[in-house]
């Protein structure tokens, strides 16, 4: 007995999934041809290709999500509500696309001189973005665990990509360790709560949760720790330091967006829809979370002189922005995290496919001291890494400060709405950590322009794709920053679809949500 | 044709002035990624782009109309219109002094700094022209988050112009300075959302708008408790964290010690401009924002305002006294000076006020001109040092004739322009606040004491030191800038109401709106029914003089 599924309801996911199993078989049919298009298929070349070819994948999965934005959603399957493809879901699908295409991207000419250009690289992370749009869509336990471990499992694999090094085993073995802990965690409590409640369904959990009953709120306890180390929220934190800085750069830029993306997303799901009988409480628990959280990751990143494990202590710290939006909650709030997750990713791929650019045979320049006077050496990637810490910092003008506007809006619309104070100390305590970000982010540009570059630095040069890769992030950053309404008009043009209103979209997505 | 090119002009014409320094340098980078321009190109282009954006604030001052209230030429275009965000620029008289003596000191300060910027000359003028945007912009903004990007745009500019030409401690004066400044705007920012958010409560949507637009409702229309309701809705919250930010910039006491370090380790230009206008952007936020929309809370909060003001006064200028370094001299007079101008706001009466504003021309001015003559010796020696001079006035007549009017400006000799703004200010001051202004008021000794005498050290006496009897005088270039800085010392100094004129109505209106919305400032002022006939009187006589 088939049930009666709509397969077109999930066709965003279908050309990724469809990737990862093309793109072996591409990789070993390019190992086999010595020549190919009258060049000699260099291991340089086949990356190239590879990468291509992931991108077209990726990019056919995001021709067919913004699609479905417009398109009235679909139900996969009318009996047993596994994804619901609603537009939150699409939104952060296309974020995490958007963050695969740009790491991929950046990836080509990296892997080459860090001597681990296999095309496993690829398959790895197109296994990883399916497992993230249908974490984003998750509707009930079971999918929301394995769409989890989709996602995580490849990234395990990716943080120890450079074999060779010592450091990218260690943070592959960390990485794994505390992230099977953290599935297993969820797990139980997944296991806890359909115990409690009968059902894998989060909107019938939402139905028959008893906030009295203790098995309930230890399941909800439970899943909440373990999708709490995927967002590296204080104090499941540690593993990200170490992971960010051990990995391969263009993997740490992935983990550090796209997986904290879908994280979010599943998330707010859970929360809204699932939790959404014991929420006050929960908000309650977050708070202390998302203050922490700020707190730690910046006063952490003060004392850092790597740039990648300054950028991981960042993104803690952005966690805990995010979690301001999330506990804002309702309309205003889901709106704000979704902006916030875009203009993240765009800038946080930014600042890390910079370092990258910057690796040369085997070199990897990701100490703070290397970025040394890049600014007379490398002007185009000195003035892109300061447009990424600029609005990493929140600056007006660019994107970063759009998201924390809209974060702290949501708060303080919330605040005068409940009449609590509560949610306007929170914003507060993020404004203020806001103010003691500027002493880690502004030290990027003091290094780069304000100081001569090194005697023996031998920088790398940016390839095609990482310059475009750059491009789009720098220019997303600042078109975000000050056009959020219309950011994308000349792109839907392009591709004929219907206006793209960015702050719209995510506007209706949020107002559909959890209805 | 030319008829209607002049209507586009006039509709958007504050626009135009904003936005022309930006656009020129982005111009220039565009073609000097094409073609590789020369820097002369680059120098002469943004000079000229500047003496037009001068032009351009000249013909506004022609069409500003002094008689008319409320924001005049004013534009608007829709931006992010679910929030009330609008692109919103208008013009009052206090603000068109401002963007006069804005687009007045960028050309001053280009051409001073001719010779003294050599290296990376490109990247300096991108950020001296977007700096200057960014400062028109600020002035003009009359959308709340539009002139909250203005604010904390500008501090990427002058981050940069200190941090890469500045002296040997740029890198922590320029960290300093930027930090300071945006902890306090950060916190204006959550103010600025709980206005917004205000104003949906009250009136049904957000809105960033300070006047409604279109016969709609603004900011300036929310009726904002004193007491009751929570604390983060009151006026006396709401008025703190715009007035630290301002605080901040001006600088007031003890949020002033960024100062001295960005002042003595930015360039020439970059200290120039510094003290020209970005600290009048503070006083400047406290006229449009701070005092109209929270009057209640700004009269509780004043007595302290005065105190730190007075206290700014004499400490800058004792601690100015002491100083081995004429930058830093300089600097120091320049917290003194800004606590006169916060002094005289703070009295809430016309005199006050109105020398309060012309006071941040005037010191715009002086200090501007004090600081290019500085940089115009330092350019020669290489060291700023009061000792390592002596005699100048032998070896540089011309130069030592020009630092005097600047000095005698700076201490309010009357005839020049600091008498006229500094007696506005302690005769308004007097009637309100009478003891502050006589501890004030040894300010303007204080001052005289430790200019003069650092004019002593500099100028008079022995011509001893071998380095400075070879010193070379003032050419034409340094010449045509000094006199340039002159002629409105003298002007604002003998012929003041060519620029009292336009205030006044913004001044009266300020007043007006503080009143309108419920502060008492009549019980500030120490009047009561006995006093009015004689005020009225009074007014009488100062409107038909």
């Amino acid at each position: 007995m088939i049930p009666a599924i709509d397969v077109a309801a999930v066709a965003p996911m279908i050309p990724v999934a469809l990737g990862v199993l093309c793109l072996p078989m591409l990789d070993t049919a390019l190992r086999a041809t010595p020549e190919l298009l009258g060049q000699r298929v260099s291991a340089a070349r086949r990356g190239t290709y590879l990468a291509s070819a992931s991108v077209l994948f990726l990019a056919a999965s995001l021709l067919l999500t913004l699609n479905a934005f417009s398109a009235p959603p679909r139900v996969f399957n009318p009996d047993f509500e596994m994804v619901k493809m609603d537009g939150v879901a699409l939104f952060l699908m296309s974020i995490v696309l958007i963050g695969g295409m740009l790491t991929v991207l950046a990836s080509a000419r990296y892997l080459e001189h860090i001597h681990s250009n296999w095309g496993e690289f690829y398959v790895l992370v197109l296994s990883s973005v399916t497992g993230m749009m249908f974490l984003v869509a998750a509707s009930d336990l079971i999918m929301l665990f394995l769409a989890l471990e989709l996602m995580s499992i490849p990234v395990y694999a990716l943080a120890g990509f450079r074999r060779a090094s010592l450091r990218s085993n260690e943070s592959a073995v960390k990485y794994f360790l505390i992230g099977s802990f953290a599935s297993g965690i969820l797990l139980y409590g997944s296991s806890l709560l359909y115990g409690a409640t009968g059902s894998l369904e989060l909107s019938e959990i939402a139905t028959s949760f008893d906030p009295e009953n203790a098995l309930d709120l230890v399941g909800a306890g439970l899943v909440l720790i373990g999708l709490g180390f995927k967002i590296s929220s204080v104090p499941f934190h540690q593993w990200a330091p170490d992971t960010y800085e051990g990995a391969p750069t263009t993997v740490s830029a992935f983990m550090a967006t796209a997986v904290k993306v879908a994280a979010f997303g599943a998330l707010l799901r859970v929360l809204n829809v699932g939790l959404a009988p014991v929420s006050e409480s929960v908000y309650g628990v977050l708070w202390v979370l998302a203050a922490l959280s700020m707190t730690v990751g910046n006063v952490m990143a003060l004392i850092q002189r790597n740039t990648k494990r300054m950028l991981a202590y960042s993104s803690i710290a952005h966690a805990g922005y995010l979690l301001v939006g999330v506990i804002a909650g309702g309309e205003p709030g889901v709106q704000s995290v979704l902006v916030y997750l875009l203009t993240y990713t765009f800038m946080t791929i930014g600042a890390f496919t910079v370092v990258s650019v910057l690796t040369r045979d085997g070199a990897e320049l990701d100490r703070i001291d290397d970025l040394s006077g890049l600014a007379q050496t490398r002007p185009a990637l000195a003035a892109a890494m300061s447009i990424c810490m600029f609005s990493l910092l929140g600056m007006p003008g660019t994107a970063g400060f759009i998201g924390k506007f809209l974060v702290f809006s949501a708060a303080v619309q919330s605040g005068l709405a409940t009449g609590s104070s509560s949610l306007v100390w929170l914003v507060v305590i993020a404004v203020l950590n806001s103010a003691i970000s500027l002493g880690y982010y502004l030290r990027i540009p003091a290094t780069m322009y304000f100081y001569p570059p090194r005697d023996d630095a031998q920088p790398g040069k940016a390839t095609f794709f990482e310059g475009l890769a750059l491009c789009a992030c720098a220019a997303a950053v600042l078109l975000l920053g000050l056009l959020p309404h219309d950011a994308l008009p000349g792109l839907s043009a392009l591709l004929q679809m219907a206006d793209v209103n960015v702050l719209q979209l995510a506007s209706d997505a949020a107002a559909s949500f959890a209805h | 044709m030319a008829t209607s090119l002049d209507t586009l002009l006039a509709d958007h014409l504050l626009s135009a002035i904003v936005f022309l320094p930006l656009a020129t340098v982005l111009l220039l980078a565009l073609a000097d990624g094409l073609f590789r321009l020369p820097e002369t190109i680059w120098r002469y282009t943004a000079l000229a782009s500047s003496l037009v954006g001068l032009l351009l604030a000249l013909a506004l001052w022609q069409r500003f109309d002094p008689a008319s209230s409320g924001m005049q030429l004013v534009e608007r275009a829709e931006w992010i219109p679910s929030w009330g965000i609008h692109y919103s620029l208008g013009i009052d008289g206090i603000a068109l002094l401002l963007v006069a003596l804005t687009s007045f000191l960028l050309p001053v300060v280009l051409l001073a700094s001719w010779t003294d910027i050599h290296a990376r000359v490109k990247s300096y003028l991108f950020f001296m022209l977007a700096l200057q945007t960014g400062m028109l912009g600020a002035f003009l903004a009359l959308n709340l988050f539009l002139f909250y990007v203005f604010w904390e745009l500008m501090l990427i500019p002058m981050y940069f112009v200190i941090g890469i030409w500045g002296g040997p401690r740029r890198i922590y004066a320029t960290l300093k300075f930027f930090i300071y400044t945006m902890v306090g705007s950060l916190l204006m920012l959550v103010g600025i959302l709980v206005l917004a958010w205000l104003h949906q409560s009250q009136f049904g949507s957000p809105s960033f708008e300070y006047y409604g637009a279109n016969g709609g409702t603004g900011i300036l229309d929310l009726s904002i408790p004193n007491a009751g309701g929570p604390w983060w809705q009151r006026q006396g919250f709401l008025f703190g964290v715009f007035a630290l930010a301002f605080a901040i910039k001006v600088p007031m006491f003890p949020f002033h010690t960024w100062l001295p370090d960005a002042h003595v380790e930015a360039p020439t230009p970059g200290s120039a401009v510094l003290a020209g206008v970005l600290l009048k952007l503070g006083t400047f936020g406290f006229v449009r924002y701070a005092l109209p929309l929270f009057p209640q809370a700004a009269l509780d909060f004043a007595p302290w305002i005065v105190g730190l003001a007075v206290i700014g006064i004499v400490y800058g200028a004792l601690v100015a006294w002491v100083q081995s370094d004429l930058k830093k001299l300089v600097a120091y007079s320049s917290v003194s000076h800004m606590g006169f101008i916060v002094l005289g706001l703070f009295a809430l009466n016309p005199q006050g006020v109105s020398g309060a504003v012309l006071q941040m021309v005037s010191h715009g001015v002086s200090t501007g001109a004090l600081f290019i003559l500085v940089g115009m010796i330092y350019e020669r020696r290489h060291v700023r040092e009061l000792d390592a001079f002596g005699g100048l006035a032998q070896a540089m007549p011309v130069f030592a004739a020009f630092f005097a009017i600047a000095t005698f400006s700076s201490v309010g000799l009357p005839g020049l322009n600091g008498f006229v703004g500094e007696f506005l200010i302690l005769l308004g001051a007097f009637q309100t606040l009478p003891g502050a202004t006589v501890i004030a008021t040894s300010g303007v000794i204080l001052s005289a004491v430790y200019m003069l005498w650092a004019m002593r050290r500099v100028f008079f006496g022995p011509l001893a030191n071998e380095a400075n009897k070879t010193l070379v005088d003032l050419g034409l270039r340094e010449k045509l800038v000094a006199v340039a800085l002159v002629i409105p010392m003298i002007w604002i100094g003998v012929h003041p109401s060519t620029f009292t004129n336009p205030m006044d109505r913004a001044v009266t209106e300020l007043l007006e709106t503080m009143t309108r919305r419920g502060a008492d400032l009549a019980a500030w002022q120490g009047r009561d029914a006995a006093d009015e006939p004689r005020l009225a009187a009074e007014a009488e006589l100062e409107t038909s003089r």
